[in-house]
């Protein structure tokens, strides 16, 4: 299992029902984790509607998750 | 038919309003001005004008011709009595009739208070004791001088714009002061020259664009440019703070002109009341060194970046969701990432919220707003920035930002780059054009040729059902091939245009001859159905 602290915003915050929180978690890498999550959460959004960073970068859905990743999820949002 | 009347005989009341029955429209106002039986204090009997009815003639129809520009009413007529008037008569008629009720008031507003003021008419007072005295007509007051000088949009050519300030009635002596802003040592007179010669398109006059706007032209920013298609909603007061509440109803762009001209009457204004499209935009991004993109509107936030990309213009983009906000500034150098790199194609309607499906608090969009009113003055001025292309994140919940560094060679560069990314979106933007259809009544799309398709939902259909024979496709659905077996061509519809937008764009790779009723239903002429 990876230990994992994941962050929400938008449309992802209010479905999670929290900004953040701590995970552990047996999918290898980002994608998985984002299907694990949406299973968990009932996600909205499919994966190719969001962007995804790791420690402050922008990833690859591909990239294999490291223990004490910070993973953030970011869905387009359009209010003005 | 003329639309200034000058008689001596009486008034047909009838007649006057028949003329100026117009399908089009759905209000109509008219004014009468009576002779009373008294005026400061003396009791009237009668009375009589005198008109030098040539000049009249000529500086009437001048006058209902004004009104009709300004107010964009469908219609106007302005009869004046001369000669001997009894009390209870109609001295003067005036009617109006638009699209909207609003236009229609204050266009006879206007042409009251003008014809008071600038026409060449005397009046004689008969007065009960007998004696007589002759009463100058003008020196009233004019309503309208209170509103921001504007024209109503005709839309002729390709750059709907019109100029506030500067030529305007509204600029007043007035030196403003900035000194506390010269007095930075990185601004000082040479910055205050730079934004005094600096040009910046705001586009969206809401809750972003008011920080925006107001900081703008309180900084000094020479030219501003709005673009708004909206009139003020009662709903948008808690986040729209250059409004107030008896402007619901008023077109944003002309209250937006309004409220600079009073915050900083030496800053020009040019005005665009409908969004700009694809086959304009870049014209008007080439008159501007700035564009800051203040909609709610993903598309449009697409088609600013696509046409700051094309024409260099730098761009700030910013967008807020709830508690939350996104912001990046796309400097449109070549090398440099964009909104593409990020997220290369628009999310279909429904993915990203919205501030009506999501709401939002009043100072989210105001802290965003603050912020993209920072990152303009910052790049007028030459101050120094961030050295990252970032995506900045702001939590105002937690308190929280975070920027993301965006990687320009993982985005357009691998499609050819940015500026042939934008290209090839503002062509095709350019095509889909093509898909709305605007009809005042569902009537009219029907007798048209066109088959209706409802692709509301069936909660939204039962609240609000259609008053025409329609099929029923929820626009999830409208791709999985019932509507590929209508011949001909359909008209999509929806509460917004949005959707049924969307669903258009889809049935068209289809090869369906697919429309979507521009704006939705709400814009429908109200009651025009029944
Ligand atoms: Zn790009």
């Amino acid at each position: 299992m990876t230990h994992v602290t994941l962050q929400y915003y938008a449309q992802l915050r209010e479905q999670a029902g929290a900004s953040s929180e701590q995970v552990s978690t047996g999918a290898g890498n980002l994608r998985e984790l984002y299907d694990e999550l949406r299973t968990r959460h009932g996600f909205s959004l499919p994966i190719d509607a969001l962007k995804v960073a790791v420690n402050a970068q922008f990833s690859d859905w591909s990239r294999v998750l490291v223990e004490g990743d910070t993973v953030v999820f970011i869905p387009p949002v359009a209010g003005g | 038919m003329s639309r200034f009347t000058i008689t001596a005989d009486d008034v047909d009341l009838a007649q006057l309003r028949e003329d100026l029955m117009h399908p089009g429209s759905g209000g109509f106002c008219s004014f009468e001005g009576w002779v009373r039986n008294n005026n400061e204090g003396r009791e009237v009997s009668g009375l009589e004008y005198e008109a030098y009815t040539e000049l009249c003639m000529a500086e009437g129809e001048r006058i209902v011709a004004e009104a009709i520009e300004r107010y964009g009413v469908l219609a106007a007529h302005c009869l004046h009595r001369v000669g001997e008037l009894k009390i209870g008569d109609i001295a003067v008629w005036i009617g109006a009739c638009a699209a909207h009720r609003d236009e229609a008031f204050r266009a006879c507003r206007y042409i009251i208070d003008e014809i008071k003021h600038r026409l060449p008419i005397w009046k004689k007072e008969h007065y009960l004791e007998g004696d007589t005295a002759w009463v100058a007509c003008s020196h009233t007051e004019r309503a309208h001088e209170m509103e921001p000088p504007h024209r109503h949009d005709r839309h002729e050519g390709h750059s709907p714009a019109h100029e506030h300030g500067h030529h305007g009635s509204t600029t007043v002596a007035f030196t403003p002061d900035y000194s506390r802003q010269t007095r930075l040592r990185d601004v000082g007179d040479i910055g205050q020259a730079k934004l005094s010669a600096a040009r910046v398109l705001v586009i969206g006059a809401g809750g972003l664009g008011c920080p925006v706007i107001s900081y703008l032209a309180g900084a000094g920013v020479g030219t501003l440019g709005v673009v708004d298609g909206d009139v003020l909603d009662a709903s948008n007061l808690h986040r729209q703070v250059m409004y107030d509440a008896r402007d619901v109803g008023r077109r944003k762009v002309d209250l937006a002109a309004r409220r600079v001209a009073a915050l900083n009457p030496t800053i020009a204004v040019q005005t665009y009341a409908e969004p700009l499209h694809a086959g304009t935009i870049a014209d008007v991004f080439a008159h501007y060194d700035l564009v800051v993109e203040c909609t709610d509107d993903l598309a449009s936030r697409y088609l600013a970046n696509d046409a700051a990309v094309l024409t260099g213009t730098p761009l700030i983009l910013a967008s807020v969701y709830q508690y939350e906000g996104q912001l990046q500034v796309v400097s449109s150098i070549p090398g440099e990432p964009c909104l593409r790199c990020l997220w290369p194609v628009q999310p279909a309607p429904g993915l990203a919220g919205s501030c009506v499906e999501s709401g939002v608090l009043g100072p989210v969009p105001g802290v965003l707003g603050t912020m993209q009113a920072m990152e303009a003055l910052k790049l007028l001025l030459g101050l120094p920035r961030a050295n990252d292309h970032a995506l900045q994140l702001v939590n105002l919940l937690d308190g929280s930002s975070q920027r993301l560094p965006i990687d320009a060679a993982g985005g357009c560069a691998l499609h050819g780059g940015c500026v042939a990314v934008a290209r090839r979106a503002i062509a095709s933007a350019q095509g889909q054009r093509d898909i709305d259809r605007t009809f005042a009544r569902l009537h009219d799309a029907i007798a048209a040729g066109y088959a209706i398709i409802d692709v509301r939902d069936a909660e939204e259909i039962a609240v609000q059902p259609l008053p025409v024979d329609s099929l029923c496709v929820p626009a999830a659905l409208v791709a999985a091939g019932t509507v590929e077996l209508i011949e001909g061509r359909v008209l999509l519809v929806c509460a917004s245009g949005k959707r049924s937008g969307h669903a258009a764009r889809l049935l068209r790779q289809r090869g369906v001859e697919a429309y979507s009723l521009a704006g939705g239903l709400t814009a429908l002429s109200m009651g025009a159905e029944t």
